[in-house]
C-alpha cells in the first residue's frame, strides 16, 4: 500500500511542469558542489545572508522579473522581443527624474554640489518609481496594441519597440549616461533586509502575476487563446483584449527590472542596460516548459529557469572558464538543459515512473 | 526581328554599364587638388558602448561640420554582419570618396576591402586594428592598445609598490576585439618587472553590470587581491560596486586602474574610489580627416599614425580642473 502511494507521487512528481527546471538547476548547482569547493558557503554580513547562492538568485531577479511577464506573451502565443529596451527606457526616465541637471551644460555652484548628494533627488521616490513604471506600462500597452489590434505578427510589433526603445532611452538622456546617488533608489537593487530587497520584488510581481491568473479566470482565458485562438473565439473569449493585458503587464514587469537592474549598478546605462536581456527571458520561460506556442504555462517554473540561467553564468565564473571559452561553455550547457524537454527524454522519465507503479 | 532589338538594347546596357563601373574606379575627381568640402566621408561606427563611444562618434560629428565636409554615419549597432554589410553599402556609392572604419572584429576584411579598393575608396581605420595587408588600407589612426596596457602595467607596479601579494584581478572587454587582446598583452609584458601575478581573469563584454557580476563571484571565492585592472572604465565602476557591497574599500584595500578615462572615471576618482586612469584619447576625427584628405591626394602615409594619450591618477591636486576641462 505504502509502495503504491510512492509510485504515485513519483508519477506526480515526473508530470510536473517544475520538475525538469528543478532537475537542471539541481544538475548545475551539484556540478558546482563537486567542482568548486565553498561554492555553498553562505555568510552573513550585518545579518544579511551573503554567498553564491544568494548571488545567484539576486543576479537572476530581473531576468526572473522579464520571465513573469514573458511567460504570460508566450502563452498566449507570442513573444516579447522588446523587454530590453524597455528596461533601458525606465531606467533613462527614473534617472533623469533624480537627477534632471545632468543634460545642463552649465550650473550654478549651488546645484551642482547637490549633483553627487546621496540624499538628493529632484522628484521624491514614489513618483520616481511611479512615472517608471506607467512609462513602461504604456510602452507594454503600446505593443499589445500592436499585436492584438493592429494584427501585426508579434516578433514584427515587438521588434519595433526593440530596435526604437533604445534610441528613445538615448534621447531621453541625451546620450549622457546618468550616475544615481540617490541612496534610497539604489536600495531597490542594492538593498538586503536579511534577503537582496530584489528579491522581495520578485516574490511581489509573483504573487501579483499568480493572483491575476489562478484567482480569476484570466490564465484560463490565457492558455486557451495560446492554445486554439479560433476556438476561444468561439467560445465567447474577447482575444484582442487577453493579448492587450499579456503585453501591457510585460511591460510593467520589465519596468521593474530595468529600475532593479539601474539601482544595481547605480547608473542609467542606455547603452548597454538590459541588451539581450529579452534573450535570456524568452530562454527562461522555455526551460520552465512552456511551449513557444502557446498554451499552458507555470510561472514558478519561468522563475527556476531564470535561477538556472544565472546558476549557469555564475558557476562559470566560480570555476574560471576562460573568457573566450565561456559563451560556448554556456551554449552546450542550455543545449543540454533544453535535451531534458525533449519527447524522447520525457517519455523515458515517465516510462520508468509508469513501470515504478506497475 | 523583335529579338535582335532586344540583344541591342542589352548589349548597350551592358557596355554603358561597365564604362559606369570605369569611370568609377578612376578615383575622386578632385584629385589631387581636393579640399574638405570635396570629401564625402562613409563612416563605420561599431555602435553605441559608452562614454568613450560617443565622445568618438560625436567627434566626427562635430569636426565635419567645422571642416565643411560631408558625413554619412553607420551605426553598427556592435554587429559584425551589419558592419559588413554597411561597408558594402558604402563601395557601392558613388558619392562616397572615404570610409571610415572602426571595425568590430579584427579579422574577416579582405572581401569588403578588396571591393573598396576595386571602386576606389580611401579607406582608413579608425581607433580600432584590424588584421589585413597594409596596402589594402591607407593608414590607422588609433591608439596603441598594447602601450596602454603596458602603461596600466606601470602604474599598477606604483599603487602596489611594498605589497607583499601582488595578485591583480583583470576584468576583459570584449573577447576577440583588439583593444581587448593588445590591452592584456601589454600588461603582462611589464607586469613581471614588479612581480605582479594575474590570478583571475574574464570577460566583462565592456560593461558595468557584468563586471560588477564578475568581480562578486570572484569576491566569494577569496578576498585575496590587492588591484583590479579593468580594460576600460565601465568594468571598473562595476567592480567598484560590488567591493563596496562586499564590505572592502575600493581605492583603498583595493587598488583599481582603468582604462579609457572618461567622465565617469574622473567622478570615481574625485570620490577616491578608482586610483588612476589610462587614457585612451576618442577625438581622433581631426586626425583621421586630415589623414584622408591626404591620401585622398595620393599622398602615402605611415601605416600607423598614434594618438596621443596621457595618465590620471586620483591623488594628483588639479584633478578637479582637469576633469571640468575634459570633453567626454
Amino acid at each position: 500500500m505504502s509502495k503504491f502511494r510512492f509510485s504515485f507521487n513519483l508519477r506526480k512528481i515526473t508530470e510536473s511542469r517544475l520538475f525538469f527546471p528543478l532537475i537542471a538547476l539541481g544538475a548545475i548547482l551539484l556540478f558546482d558542489l563537486i567542482a568548486v569547493p565553498g561554492f555553498f558557503r553562505i555568510s552573513t554580513r550585518e545579518g544579511n545572508l551573503y554567498g553564491n547562492l544568494i548571488d545567484i538568485v539576486r543576479n537572476a531577479s530581473t531576468v526572473s522579473l522579464l520571465a513573469i511577464g514573458m511567460t504570460l506573451v508566450i502563452a498566449t502565443g507570442g513573444v516579447d522581443l522588446s523587454v530590453g529596451a524597455i528596461m533601458a527606457i525606465s531606467a533613462s526616465v527614473a534617472a533623469i527624474l533624480m537627477n534632471p541637471y545632468v543634460l545642463a551644460t552649465e550650473l550654478p555652484p549651488h546645484i551642482m554640489k547637490f549633483m553627487s548628494d546621496p540624499n538628493f533627488t529632484y522628484q521624491p521616490l514614489w513618483i520616481v518609481i511611479l512615472a517608471t513604471l506607467i512609462v513602461a506600462t504604456i510602452c507594454g500597452l503600446w505593443n499589445g496594441l500592436l499585436v492584438a489590434y493592429g494584427k501585426i505578427q508579434c516578433m514584427v510589433a515587438t521588434l519595433i519597440l526593440m530596435i526604437a526603445g533604445r534610441g528613445i532611452a538615448q534621447l531621453i538622456t541625451n546620450g549622457v549616461r546618468i550616475q544615481i546617488f540617490y541612496e534610497p533608489y539604489a536600495f531597490i537593487g542594492q538593498g538586503w533586509i536579511i534577503l537582496p530587497f530584489s528579491l522581495y520584488l520578485v516574490a511581489i510581481v509573483f504573487a501579483l502575476a499568480w493572483f491575476l491568473t489562478r484567482r480569476t479566470a484570466i490564465g484560463m482565458f490565457i492558455e486557451s487563446v495560446g492554445t486554439n485562438a479560433r476556438s476561444s473565439f468561439f467560445s465567447g473569449i474577447d482575444e484582442k483584449r487577453v493579448k492587450l493585458l499579456a503585453y501591457t503587464f510585460c511591460g510593467f514587469c520589465a519596468g521593474i527590472a530595468g529600475l532593479v537592474a539601474s539601482s544595481n549598478i547605480k547608473t542609467s546605462d542606455a547603452f548597454n542596460l538590459g541588451v539581450a536581456k529579452e534573450l535570456d527571458a524568452i530562454l527562461a520561460v522555455v526551460i520552465g516548459g512552456t511551449m513557444m506556442s502557446g498554451g499552458r504555462f507555470s510561472l514558478f517554473a519561468s522563475i527556476v529557469g531564470a535561477w538556472v540561467i544565472q546558476a549557469i553564468t555564475t558557476s562559470m565564473y566560480a570555476v574560471g572558464v576562460p573568457a573566450f571559452a565561456l559563451q560556448a561553455i554556456k551554449a552546450v550547457v542550455v543545449i543540454l538543459v533544453v535535451l531534458l524537454y525533449s519527447e524522447q527524454v520525457r517519455n523515458f522519465v515517465q516510462k520508468i515512473s509508469a513501470r515504478k507503479e506497475a | 526581328m523583335k529579338s535582335r532589338i532586344l540583344y541591342g538594347v542589352l548589349l548597350m546596357v551592358l557596355v554603358f554599364g561597365l564604362v559606369g563601373c570605369g569611370k568609377k574606379s578612376a578615383g575622386p575627381a578632385c584629385a589631387p587638388n581636393c579640399e574638405y568640402k570635396d570629401m564625402v566621408v562613409g563612416f563605420l561606427q561599431t555602435g553605441s558602448e559608452g562614454g568613450w563611444r560617443a565622445a568618438n562618434s560625436a567627434s566626427f560629428r562635430e569636426t565635419a561640420d567645422q571642416l565643411g565636409l560631408t558625413l554619412k554615419f553607420y551605426d553598427s549597432q556592435n554587429d559584425l554582419a551589419r558592419q559588413v554589410a554597411g561597408f558594402h553599402q558604402f563601395n557601392q556609392d558613388p558619392d562616397v570618396n572615404v570610409i571610415i572604419l572602426a571595425a568590430l572584429e579584427t579579422t574577416g576584411w579582405e572581401e569588403v576591402l578588396k571591393e573598396a579598393q576595386a571602386a576606389g575608396k580611401v579607406v582608413v581605420l579608425e581607433d580600432r586594428r584590424i588584421d589585413a595587408s597594409e596596402d589594402m588600407y591607407a593608414t590607422y589612426i588609433g591608439s596603441d592598445f598594447a602601450e596602454e596596457g603596458r602603461k596600466s602595467a606601470n602604474e599598477m607596479c606604483k599603487l602596489l609598490e611594498g605589497m607583499a601579494g601582488k595578485n591583480v584581478w583583470e576584468l576583459v572587454g570584449n573577447v576577440g576585439s583588439s583593444a581587448a587582446k593588445d590591452r592584456g598583452q601589454g600588461f603582462r609584458e611589464t607586469m613581471g618587472a614588479c612581480g605582479i601575478e594575474v590570478t583571475k581573469s574574464q570577460t566583462a563584454n565592456w560593461s558595468i553590470t557584468e563586471g560588477k557580476e564578475v568581480t562578486e563571484a570572484w569576491l566569494k571565492e577569496t578576498q585575496d587581491v590587492q588591484g583590479i585592472f579593468a580594460q576600460n572604465d565601465e568594468m571598473a565602476l562595476g567592480a567598484i560596486e560590488a567591493l563596496k557591497e562586499a564590505g572592502l574599500t575600493p581605492g583603498v584595500d583595493v587598488k583599481i586602474l582603468s582604462v579609457d578615462a572618461t567622465a565617469g572615471a574622473f567622478k570615481a576618482m574625485l570620490a577616491g574610489e578608482l586610483n588612476v586612469t589610462v587614457e585612451c584619447n576618442p577625438l581622433l576625427a581631426p586626425q583621421v580627416y586630415e589623414a584622408a584628405l591626404k591620401a585622398l591626394n595620393g599622398e602615402t602615409l605611415p601605416k600607423w599614425i598614434p594618438s596621443q594619450e596621457g595618465v590620471f591618477s586620483f591623488d594628483m591636486p588639479n584633478l578637479q580642473e582637469i576633469a571640468d576641462g575634459r570633453k567626454y
